[in-house]
């Protein structure tokens, strides 16, 4: 079996947003939404640091689909638009997605999207890679890991494109490789694991 | 039948039709554009038409638990009302089943769930159910109206765990969300079956009422004052539920407080204590007095305090799980809203933020006096035969 993932060193991670904009170009992700984002963990914005002067620490997390090995927004789709692939990725069959959004209050890590309107690009035309379907409206959406470049062997843009290399893109079924080494031996955790959804994608220092 | 005739002269009648059709009218509209005609976004994917769903699936259980108790566990003096208290049932799982359909984003592509069922999703299985529940509730009213006791009997040993269940599914949509704290509790089917059952009944008494007035419904004061004392007992039942879930989430001072916090204080608390002192303890006093209960007026307007309440219920309860996301961080979630959008628009917002649209509130109007249409026009065909 195959169990694609990634792993992301959040010692090496500048939140400079390039994975985020590296997908949303990849993926034609429509205007005023995204499928990665990083976020300032415990801030309340974009700026900010944790803990009291002169101890301050600060991190970026980027947060988009944890491919979980137990996606709570599979379980709950009424119609299977969502999917676990036999590469372990969660995907959305579009044609099947009937906008209940059930999926949406089911993933404990806000990955989803949705399409509440005919999809708005500021640049007039689609500026995702040519194999990407473009969503309609009232389809949910997320990151894919970059299905269409992760079949043809590639590895996920925001990986290709992240300038302090703080991500890792691979196998979590095959023992040998870098993703499967690193995370055994760095300790590499999870987002919320109390929610018993198993996530692929491993956070480290 | 020239009852028939003037029902749909009456003003109330052309009123009701008129917010249908506008609420048709902005549904088309919402079609068109999509769901961000509503105040919905990323933050808090669900709105007005999911809570007004929780609700009328509630509301419907009242009247067919009543109607199906009287045969089941043979409470004559229900059975008078079983024709009416079926009617109200039946109108409200209609109104509740389209508050799904107006949700749905993608209607068109609805006949995937026939092709597709995924039987792991509690959506499935609602849609299952109430549909089930809404055959039964056809099949009782087709043959109460015939007059056919024993099949009517035979229907109610069916009908009765269907309405318990109809509410069990409805609460698992919710309960069995790990991601929502709020949500995620065994106690969840339990409270909604109570609540349904408290504001069902306090549906049927004022549908009973207004049906005495119209000369529709032979209700007498101790009937009435029967059902006011079952009221007063769903009513605690309810409250008893109510706070074992309150003091669950809060005792450990871990993430449940949180969300309790938000609920007591923070910006669902209004809908919460509106619950809880005019929701519950209120209407619990003034139904709890058998002097009281003679007063059709006390009743009444207990009824209606139970209604609103359980209505702020669902408010509190569907609203409070989404203000806070579990993975919490500047700059936020993207709201994917068309004001998020428009060119150097802030698509961001760190939690839950949600204000229902005009169009939204006359699409869930639109669908709302539909129901009371049907129930108009059942209880003027139904209704108005007996008594000739």
């Amino acid at each position: 079996m195959t169990k694609l993932a990634i792993a992301i060193n959040l010692e090496r991670c500048t939140g400079c947003n390039t994975c985020t904009m590296a997908c949303k170009m990849q993926n034609n992700v429509p205007d005023g939404m995204l499928w990665n984002r990083v976020i300032l963990e415990g801030c309340d914005s974009e700026f900010g640091a944790q803990g009291e002067y002169p101890n301050l620490t600060k991190r970026f997390i980027p947060v988009a689909c944890q491919h979980c090995e137990n996606p709570a927004c599979m379980k709950v789709c009424p119609t299977g638009a969502t999917f676990k692939d036999d590469k372990g990725r969660v995907e959305i069959d579009y044609d099947k997605c009937i906008g209940c959004r059930m999926c949406m209050a089911a993933c404990p890590y806000n990955a989803r999207v949705f399409n509440w309107n005919e999809p708005v690009r500021s640049t007039g035309f689609n500026y995702g890679h040519k194999d990407v379907p473009v969503r309609p409206k009232g389809v949910a959406e997320k990151c894919t890991l970059c299905k269409e470049r992760t079949d043809a062997g590639d590895v996920p843009m925001c990986v290709r494109c992240c300038l302090s290399e703080a991500r890792v893109y691979g196998d979590l079924d095959d023992p040998n490789s870098e993703i499967s080494q690193l995370i055994a031996s760095k300790n590499a955790y999870v987002l919320l694991p109390e929610k018993g959804t198993k996530p692929q994608v491993h956070y480290f220092n | 039948m020239t009852d028939t005739k003037s029902l749909f002269k009456k003003p109330a009648f052309l009123v009701l039709a008129v917010l249908t059709l506008v609420g048709i009218v902005c549904w088309i509209m919402q079609q068109i554009n999509g769901l961000g005609a509503t105040g919905m976004n990323n933050s808090n994917s669900w709105g007005l038409y999911i809570t007004c769903f929780m609700f009328f699936v509630g509301l419907s259980a009242g009247g067919l638990i009543v109607a199906s108790s009287a045969h089941v566990f043979g409470i004559e003096s229900f059975k008078k009302v079983s024709m009416p208290a079926v009617i109200v049932s039946t109108a409200c799982i209609c109104v509740a089943g389209m508050m799904v359909l107006v949700d749905l984003g993608g209607i068109q592509r609805i006949w995937r769930i026939i092709i597709g069922a995924n039987f792991t999703s509690p959506l499935l299985w609602d849609m299952c159910i109430i549909t089930l529940y809404l055959i039964i509730n056809i099949l009782d009213l087709v043959w109460m109206n015939k007059g056919e006791e024993e099949k009517v009997r035979k229907l109610s040993y069916v009908a009765l765990p269907v309405a318990i269940l109809v509410h069990s599914v409805t609460a698992w949509i919710f309960g069995l969300e790990i991601a929502k704290e709020g949500w995620y509790s065994a106690i969840m089917a339990p409270i909604f079956v109570a609540s349904a059952m408290d504001s069902g009944l306090a549906l049927l008494l004022c549908a009973l009422t207004g049906l005495k007035k119209a000369g529709k419904a032979d209700v007498d004061d101790a009937l009435f004052n029967n059902l006011g004392k079952l009221l007063a007992t769903f009513i605690a039942v309810d409250a008893f539920f109510i706070g074992c879930e309150l003091l669950t989430m809060g005792y450990p001072g871990a993430e449940g407080a949180e969300i309790l916090a938000i609920m007591t204080t923070g910006s669902t608390a209004a809908f919460f204590w509106f619950e809880i002192i005019a929701g519950l303890l209120v209407p619990f006093v003034l139904l709890a007095s058998p002097a009281r209960r003679n007063n059709k007026t006390v009743v009444l307007a207990a009824s209606a305090l139970v209604i609103l309440g359980v209505f702020c219920k669902r408010v509190w309860l569907l609203f409070t799980s989404f203000v806070t996301p579990n993975v919490y961080g500047g700059a936020g979630i993207t709201l994917g809203t068309s004001a998020a959008q428009q060119p150097y628009a802030n698509i961001w917002s760190l939690g839950g933020t949600y204000a229902p649209t005009v169009p939204e509130v006359l699409v869930a109007l639109g669908v709302i006096s539909l129901g009371v249409l049907i129930f108009l026009v059942l209880s003027e065909k139904l209704l108005a035969k007996k008594e000739a």
